[in-house]
């Protein structure tokens, strides 16, 4: 990263804890974080150490309690629930550990479900989700439902759904943690091919170091502090 | 897919569920249109008029006026027109087989009464043609079978002079009424002919129907009638149309209360059967709805999405409800009373559109501000 350049994703000064009843948990006590536009970054460390908190932050899905978080030109913290719903519909792609797709949907119905809240025609949507489907190694499976397919085909679709609406950004929660070996390393490999070909910004929270060897870096973070490692696999 | 249809997926995901669901909405319209039928086309009681004048005896319906007060009344210079019944019951081939005939004179009838019967000039011409001749309601000639030019008997509680009872007529036509809801189940005699043969009562009538002249207001009007007859030995009530129709129904029962009090209860059931199961439906759920929201899905949008769930079930179980109730009011026929009109549709439509938005409610609202982190730890 250029320091000179101004990073698209910049954590300042973050601070935020949980209550639980009389009791306050911190996790973060003045988090600072860059990421460059199109970086790969795996985020490790230990159980309760803060990944998950710094994603859902990261999405929109949670606010700091205090601080600043800014991704591209968008301040998360400063936005209500309304335009952080507007922004993850337009600004970002998720994807998730046990693939959550919608199980009355089939494959191509839970790709197109995000563009629904895109001002497109039902032709154009169809013409999307049959481009990320062949992008993902789908073709041909539209009508089948997740319940008939293996996890790493389930996890395809996820990928599938998060980058239909080509967002700049793919936060990804454990995607490999449900899946055997050589299915985690296919979808490394496709977040990988994301990453170089379709300059997408990638932030992917892992236990697994095999995974983050994918990463161009790894942060671990430990007690709501980060520590970078330099990526091997890249 | 679309919005629409992603509503519907959701609708549809536990099927026994949502049939049960529609089903007990189906049965409710049902029960609901059914008797919202019956009272607007109970003894025509929707199709009466409340401009149109009934002059009764004051000491009961029952008791006849003399004819005598025809030109007392038609004098009134408020009175557009003036017609006269006298009314006849009886039946045909077996004695719980009954119709009404109304004994009057075919142009006095058409010109109070003849927009609303249907009484076209060739009607009554046909009428005038014999003294035996009847005009048919529609419904009547229905049920009995019925068509022009057809003899037909009836026997009566009124007496012929000759100490019969039975009444021979031949149908020169049927009047069809001006709308569904027109009573139309019985016959119109020749006051001239009934009034020569019956035994007693003669030159009397049962009813005079007035019609106001327009901008005259009825109430008004039907006062100044029954003040003319204070001090005559018969004197009259005047009501309209539709208050003599409500309140004949009365005499049985409040009609309109026990509806409504059936009609009331069979909704509050459905409203907390669905109410209760759209709730567990969207706990059950709470994951996926957090999924969406983490999609970009506004809470407006989840809001809808709730909402339409309910609005689909409450359109698809009401819309079954209303195509029987419409289906059992042409089997059973107009003569029960059941008349399934435009007004009974219309409001179904309002309460199936306002039960479906008030039910989604309350889980519309839960799904709403779920917040997303609290969704995901459901599952």
């Amino acid at each position: 990263m250029n320091d000179k350049q101004e990073p698209y994703i910049a954590l300042r000064g973050v601070q935020k804890a949980f209550r639980i009843g009389a009791e306050t948990i911190p996790i973060f006590s003045g988090l600072d974080l860059s990421i460059a536009r199109g970086d790969f970054v795996a985020v490790m460390g230990p159980s309760g150490s803060g990944k998950s908190t710094l994603l859902n932050m990261l999405g929109g899905l949670d606010s700091p309690d205090a601080g600043e978080i800014r991704i591209g030109r968008s301040h998360l913290e400063q936005m209500g629930e309304g335009a952080r719903a507007a922004w993850r519909a337009h600004g970002m792609g998720i994807v998730f550990q046990f693939y959550n797709l919608l199980p009355m949907l089939n494959a191509s119905e839970n790709i197109e479900l995000p563009l629904l809240l895109k001002p497109l025609g039902r032709k154009e949507r169809r013409a999307r989700v049959e481009t990320v489907m062949d992008l993902v190694g789908l073709a041909g499976r539209q009508r089948q439902f997740p319940s008939s397919m293996s996890g790493g085909q389930q996890q395809r679709v996820g990928i599938a759904r998060a980058i239909v609406g080509d967002p700049d950004l793919l936060l990804c929660d454990e995607p490999t943690g449900d899946l055997d070996r050589k299915s985690a390393n296919d979808i490394l490999e496709m977040l990988g091919f994301l990453n170089r070909e379709l300059q997408k910004t990638i932030i992917m929270v892992t236990h697994d170091p095999e995974a983050a060897a994918f990463a161009r870096r790894t942060l671990h973070l430990n007690k709501g502090e980060f520590v970078e490692q330099q990526g091997r696999g890249q | 897919m679309t919005f629409f249809q992603l509503m519907r997926r959701n609708a549809w995901r536990k099927r026994l569920r949502a049939t049960l669901l529609m089903f007990s909405v189906g049965v409710a319209f049902l029960i609901y249109a059914l008797t919202a039928s019956f009272l607007g086309g109970s003894q025509g009681a929707a199709g009466a008029s409340d401009n149109l004048l009934g002059v009764f005896n004051k000491s009961g319906r029952g008791l006849p006026l003399p004819l005598a007060y025809l030109n007392r009344i038609a004098a009134d210079a408020d009175v557009a027109a003036v017609a006269y019944t006298a009314r006849m019951r009886g039946f045909v081939e077996v004695e719980k087989n009954i119709v009404m005939t109304s004994a009057v004179d075919p142009r006095a009838i058409a010109a109070a009464n003849g927009d609303e019967l249907g009484l076209t000039p060739d009607l009554i011409a046909a009428l005038e043609e014999g003294r035996d001749r009847v005009l048919v309601g529609k419904a009547l000639a229905e049920a009995q079978g019925w068509s022009v030019g057809q003899r037909i008997g009836v026997t009566s509680q009124l007496m012929r002079a000759d100490g019969s009872r039975d009444w021979r007529f031949v149908i020169s036509g049927i009047f069809e009424g001006v709308n569904a809801s027109t009573d139309t189940y019985f016959m119109l005699a020749r006051y001239d002919t009934i009034n020569e043969a019956r035994a007693r009562d003669k030159d009397t009538v049962d009813t005079f129907v007035v019609r106001p002249r327009e901008g005259v207001s009825s109430g008004v009007l039907a006062a100044r009638i029954d003040a003319l007859f204070t001090n005559s030995a018969a004197q009259t009530r005047t009501q309209s149309e539709k208050q003599f129709l409500e309140g004949f129904l009365r005499q049985f029962a409040d009609v309109g209360l026990i509806v409504g009090l059936v009609v009331g209860a069979a909704f509050v059931t459905i409203l907390m059967i669905t109410v209760n199961t759209m709730l567990f439906a969207v706990r059950e759920r709470s994951f996926e709805i957090g999924v969406m929201k983490v999609l970009g899905f506004s809470q407006g949008r989840i809001m809808t999405l709730v909402l339409g769930e309910t609005l689909f079930i409450f359109a698809a179980g009401g819309a079954a409800g209303l195509f029987l109730a419409k289906l059992a009011t042409q089997l059973i026929g107009p003569e029960f009373g059941l008349v399934f009109s435009l007004s009974v549709l219309s409001k179904s439509l309002a309460i199936i559109a306002g039960l479906g938005l008030l039910t989604g409610l309350l889980p519309a609202w839960n799904a709403m501000r779920l917040p997303i982190v609290n969704a995901f730890r459901s599952r």
